[in-house]
């Protein structure tokens, strides 16, 4: 599936986040890895690469959790790289060169009661993901979207189920707005494509997790995992973590098709179709990982809870499940 | 010849003969569910798929076939399930018996039997399932020994689809009588039609035979007719059902998606759609289509399974995955087929006449058992996928 490139970047984002996911993973994973740019242009300090590989690195660092605003930061990379920004033109483009290096860390805020009036924003908007640590809003309004700088606006950060994604309530009184070139829409699909693929990554490493527990928990005399129930369970993870994988990937093929393609127009079933199935594969994955690893996975000591409540957080926001069944349908010209 | 022209040539093909006078009445008959339909014709669409060199499209040229590479295949049958064109009888033979022949079958059994199944004139049926050997295929109780150069053939196999139109069969028995399991196994060749053979059909939840039982009472067939070794019966058979999913699979969704529409067609139809737990359970289905297709097309994608999670499942039970993800969706498109329907699913018409609507419902609940369990799935994907120890 992976081409040679994609497959030597996963294997040096997946080998990163096994040695640096720690503090000061933001630092070595922007600056000797230049993740955050992969989809910026060249002319910016980025590698010029586009959404495929920007999934790559988002399902590698997903599948470790990596507390840091990296899938923000990189989708903002390449929404404001679309529609042609020119250097020196002082519009989002200006931007780009933080992102590329990560001194900018970007978050999106899709909801909320923004609205937009002679280039300045006002509105209220809250659950806004990664957002307390960044330094620029990719901000909807209607069906336009803008680029605001964190400065110009009042950010308040919340206390979050998962701690290791941030979260902010952010407030525009007047802020100055950058146009950006891509449609507020098209910016939605392409976030609900990342958290899919943020999904499957994250719903194989409960997987690939939960099996090696079974097979090394020993009760009754043997391995748990030589128990029937428990295998079955297993076995149907492994088809939904296979599925969640395949469309996840199907729907980065069509978000980085170019744009005026039949390919290109599924984004706008597939982005929330994959976010639905991928999210709700994890929820399910993550909910098995704690059952399966019995008393132990319900301690804080163990990784479990962190993926149950990335998963119910990624479920929630950003269309639940229920929301995108509803624009799936009515997209798909179904019901 | 590129891809695009193969496709128009085989739509061209199906177009004109599904047309014709003596076919024409088999677009749509035939398939899963109704197996019963125009037999007589349906073998005469055998006969014409193999004259015009249909039938074999991927064995090499040497044995036969058209030595034609995975991709154009699944054109093939892409194509012919967007032509509705009939269900094969002739499928056993193509793609179980001719592909185990071209693994384990020596030079005269494929000069024997590969011509007859690339004419469509010789058709085939699998005798593995027994009374007291479903899942558990290695506890098989048929028995077979060489006497005066000929096998000798005692027991009784369950579930055999087409034998009452089949000339062979393809037999997994016990030739060494004292060998446990799955050792001591052979993989026969069969001819069906004979005194030592009787075939009953098995009258199925829909009214009507599909599958049957076939007793062998003495039944006999030439020494030379074991495919592999003598004993080594197990893994030919393995190797068997390993091919035994793979390929149509691609095509297969083009009948779903066609049930899908008519399900969809249905609900607008009578208004059902209106009801939002119906207008959920559609969605969800069509949702599950797509989910389906990647799936598909990302584990079986160019014949060569690899790694499908990342790590997580290993490779090689590509073929396991997409048989749990279609059944399930399947039988679940048919529940909601009759709910669609409403109360007029309750009623038959004369003699246990069904509508297509029932007989999926219906019969969908066979393809969870069929060819392996969904439960031996799920072991295999456990054991072969995950490396999770046997119980």
């Amino acid at each position: 599936m992976d081409s040679s490139e994609q497959a030597a970047l996963r294997e040096a984002v997946r080998d990163f986040c096994r040695k640096h996911a720690g503090p000061g993973a933001w630092d070595r994973l922007t600056g000797e890895l230049g993740l955050t740019g992969l989809a910026v242009p060249e002319c910016y300090g980025g590698a010029g690469a586009g959404l495929a590989e920007v999934a790559v690195a988002v399902e590698e660092t997903g599948r470790v959790l990596l507390p840091a605003p990296y899938l923000s930061t990189a989708l903002a990379g390449a929404v404001l790289s679309e529609g042609g920004a020119v250097p020196g033109d002082g519009g989002v483009a200006e931007f780009l060169p933080g992102i590329a290096s990560g001194a900018l860390r970007a978050a999106f805020v899709l909801g909320g009661s923004v609205t937009a009036s002679g280039g300045l924003l006002t509105g209220v908007a809250h659950h806004v993901l990664d957002g307390a640590e960044a330094g620029l809003f990719v901000v909807r309004a209607g069906d336009m979207l803008f680029a605001v700088r964190a400065s110009d606006t009042v950010v308040t950060p919340a206390g979050t189920l998962d701690q290791t994604r941030s979260q902010a309530a952010v407030e525009f009184r007047g802020a100055p707005a950058f146009a950006a070139g891509c449609a507020a829409e098209r910016a939605e699909d392409l976030l609900r494509v990342m958290l899919a693929v943020e999904s499957a990554g994250a719903a194989a490493h409960c997987l690939d997790v939960t099996v090696g527990y079974l097979k090394t928990r020993v009760q009754f005399g043997r391995p748990i995992g030589a128990f029937q129930a428990l295998r079955h369970r297993c076995a149907d993870l492994a088809v939904e973590v296979a599925s969640a994988r395949a469309t996840a990937y199907a729907a980065v093929r069509a978000a980085a098709s170019p744009a005026g393609t039949a390919s290109s127009a599924e984004l706008a079933v597939l982005g929330p179709l994959a976010k639905r199935h991928c999210v709700d594969v994890f929820w399910h994955a993550a909910a098995e990982m704690i059952q399966l690893h019995g008393g132990i996975g319900f301690t804080w000591e163990h990784e479990a809870h962190r993926y149950l409540k990335r998963a119910k957080t990624s479920q929630l926001l950003h269309g639940t499940p229920a929301e995108l069944r509803r624009l799936v349908s009515q997209r798909a010209g179904l019901c | 010849m590129n891809d695009d022209q193969f496709r128009l040539e085989v739509r061209g093909w199906l177009t004109t003969q599904l047309a014709s006078a003596e076919f024409a009445c088999l677009v749509g008959k035939g398939g899963t569910g109704r197996a019963h339909e125009f037999v007589a014709e349906r073998m005469a669409w055998e006969r014409r798929l193999g004259a015009d060199g249909w039938i074999g499209l991927g064995w090499p040229e040497a044995d036969g076939g058209r030595g034609l590479p995975w991709h154009r295949q699944v054109i093939f049958y892409e194509e012919y399930a967007r032509a509705n064109a009939p269900g094969r009888v002739g499928h056993i033979g193509e793609q179980l018996v001719a592909p185990t022949l071209l693994m384990f079958g020596t030079p005269e059994q494929k000069a024997r039997f590969l011509p007859g199944i690339a004419a469509g004139t010789e058709l085939w049926c699998q005798g593995y399932s027994e009374p007291g050997a479903g899942s558990d295929l290695a506890g098989l109780r048929t028995r077979a020994s060489v006497r005066d150069g000929e096998w000798h053939i005692d027991g009784q196999k369950l579930w055999t689809s087409l034998a009452h139109v089949a000339d062979w069969c393809f037999l997994l028995a016990r030739t060494s009588p004292d060998a446990e399991r799955h050792r001591g196994l052979s993989c026969l060749l069969v001819p069906v039609r004979q005194p030592g053979i009787e075939i009953r059909p098995i009258t199925q939840i829909t009214g009507t035979a599909e599958f049957n039982e076939v007793f062998f009472d003495d039944a006999r067939t030439a020494a030379g007719n074991v495919a592999g070794e003598p004993g080594d019966g197990w893994r030919v058979a393995l190797g068997m059902l390993g091919v035994e999913r793979g390929v149509s699979n691609l095509g297969q969704l083009i009948g779903f998606q066609r049930e899908f529409e008519s399900v969809l067609a249905a609900a607008r139809g009578n208004g059902s759609i209106g009801d939002p737990d119906i207008a959920a359970r559609i969605t969800d289905a069509w949702m599950g289509l797509q989910v389906m297709r990647f799936t598909t097309e990302d584990t079986l994608g160019a014949g060569d399974p690899a790694p499908v999670a990342g790590g997580a499942v290993a490779g090689g039970v590509a073929a396991n995955i997409t048989k749990l993800l279609w059944t399930t969706w399947h039988q679940r498109l048919g529940e909601l087929a009759v709910d669609v329907a409403g109360p007029d699913a309750t009623l038959a018409g004369p003699d246990y006449g069904l509508t297509d609507t029932q007989r999926l419902f219906l019969f969908a609940r066979a393809e969870t058992i069929f060819g392996g369990s969904n439960e031996i799935q799920r072991n295999i994907v456990a054991e072969r996928g995950l490396g999770l120890p046997r119980g």
